[in-house]
């Protein structure tokens, strides 16, 4: 169990695309067990990537559990080489990203998104998300592909200086 | 490593951001926070650079003016206090302002901001005129401090609007930590 230090930008793991996980091994486990505890010890996070502590694998955990903005809700998720198998609509919101201290800016993301990968005990998942769980989703799966939030934003005069979050 | 302000305004043209950061780049400096836009037919650049401690600005503007005089730039070099970090507290709040253009919009709503503690992080106004008439649209970001009431910021401006016969919206404007 550990609370892992978040990377920050530009540190260069948050640009490479992740490899496959494969076979759910220890390490595996062991890299899902992290993902929670790091996004549990902080208390604004829905989701977090694994490039995002510092590992290049496909895999990321999110919670979007009482978020205001949610409506589909899975509690917490752990998803080792996701695949989007749908998606469809358009909303766009303002996003930050823990690795993205200073920064928010406003992206276009699918309404809705449906999403197969492997779970932590090795069966596969089927994720329907929509909404405020869709869009963390979509934030997430950008990590595993060295994309962050910034690539994404609908125009350069939608970026922002921030700090604070709700 | 000190900083300076660089501000360029001229007609636009393909080649001036590249003129400009080109001599910046070879007199050592590193640029920080920028602004750079098309404003009515001109290119206007506001740039915060690092420099190194033996650069003068005065040099440094008399040299980017001789090497962009074939654009036919306005440059303006001043050296600027050590950014100290920025000062980003408060609730973040979008504050949109269109009607027909009149002189005095951006005026009238920037004071009454500034009465109620609301510092302006960005501000952009565009003019447009149509078959209706000229339009004109203001979007500002802007901090709301804590001691401050949104819904007082939002009765005053309510009342502005009627004065000055626009539409003027307030909305926060948090984002989600994903």
């Amino acid at each position: 169990m550990a609370i892992v230090p978040v990377r920050l930008f530009p540190d260069p793991v948050l640009g490479g695309a992740c490899a496959p996980i494969g076979e759910i091994d220890d390490e595996a486990r062991a890299l899902a067990r992290d993902l929670l505890d790091t996004m549990r010890g902080s208390s604004h996070s829905v989701g977090v990537a694994a490039p995002q502590i510092g590992v290049a694998r496909r895999a990321f955990c999110i919670d979007v559990t009482d978020h205001p903005k949610a409506r589909s809700c899975h509690g917490e998720v752990v998803v080792f080489d996701p695949i989007v198998v749908e998606r469809s609509g358009v909303d766009v919101g303002r996003e930050g990203c823990m690795s993205v201290p200073d920064l928010t800016g406003d992206v276009a993301r699918s309404a809705s998104i449906v999403l197969r990968g492997i779970g932590v005990d090795g069966n596969e998942i089927v994720l329907d998300a929509d909404a405020f769980e869709a869009r963390a989703v979509q934030h997430e799966l950008d990590h595993l592909d060295g994309l962050l939030f910034l690539d994404r934003v609908v125009a350069r005069d939608r970026l922002y200086r921030r700090r604070t979050y709700r | 490593m000190p900083h300076v302000a660089v501000t360029a305004v001229g007609v636009d043209r393909p080649g001036i951001v590249a003129a400009v950061t080109g001599v910046l780049l070879r007199h050592g400096g590193n640029l920080e926070d920028t602004a750079m836009t098309r404003l009515g037919g001109h290119f206007a650049m506001v740039l915060v650079v690092e420099v190194p401690g033996d650069e003068d600005a005065g040099a440094l503007e008399s040299a980017l003016a001789a090497e962009t005089s074939t654009i036919g730039l306005t440059v303006t070099v001043r050296p600027i206090a050590e950014v100290a970090g920025m000062r980003d507290e408060g609730s973040p709040w979008a504050v949109t302002v269109h009607g027909a253009d009149r002189p005095g919009i951006v005026h009238r709503v920037t004071s009454l901001l500034a009465e109620h503690g609301a510092n302006i992080v960005d501000l952009a106004t565009h003019q447009l005129t149509t078959n209706a008439g000229t339009g004109y649209v203001v979007l500002l970001s802007v901090l709301l401090p804590a001691a401050a009431d949104p819904d007082a910021l939002h009765a005053a401006l309510d009342a502005l609007a009627g004065d000055l016969g626009v539409d003027v919206h307030l909305r926060p404007d948090d984002a989600d930590l994903l």
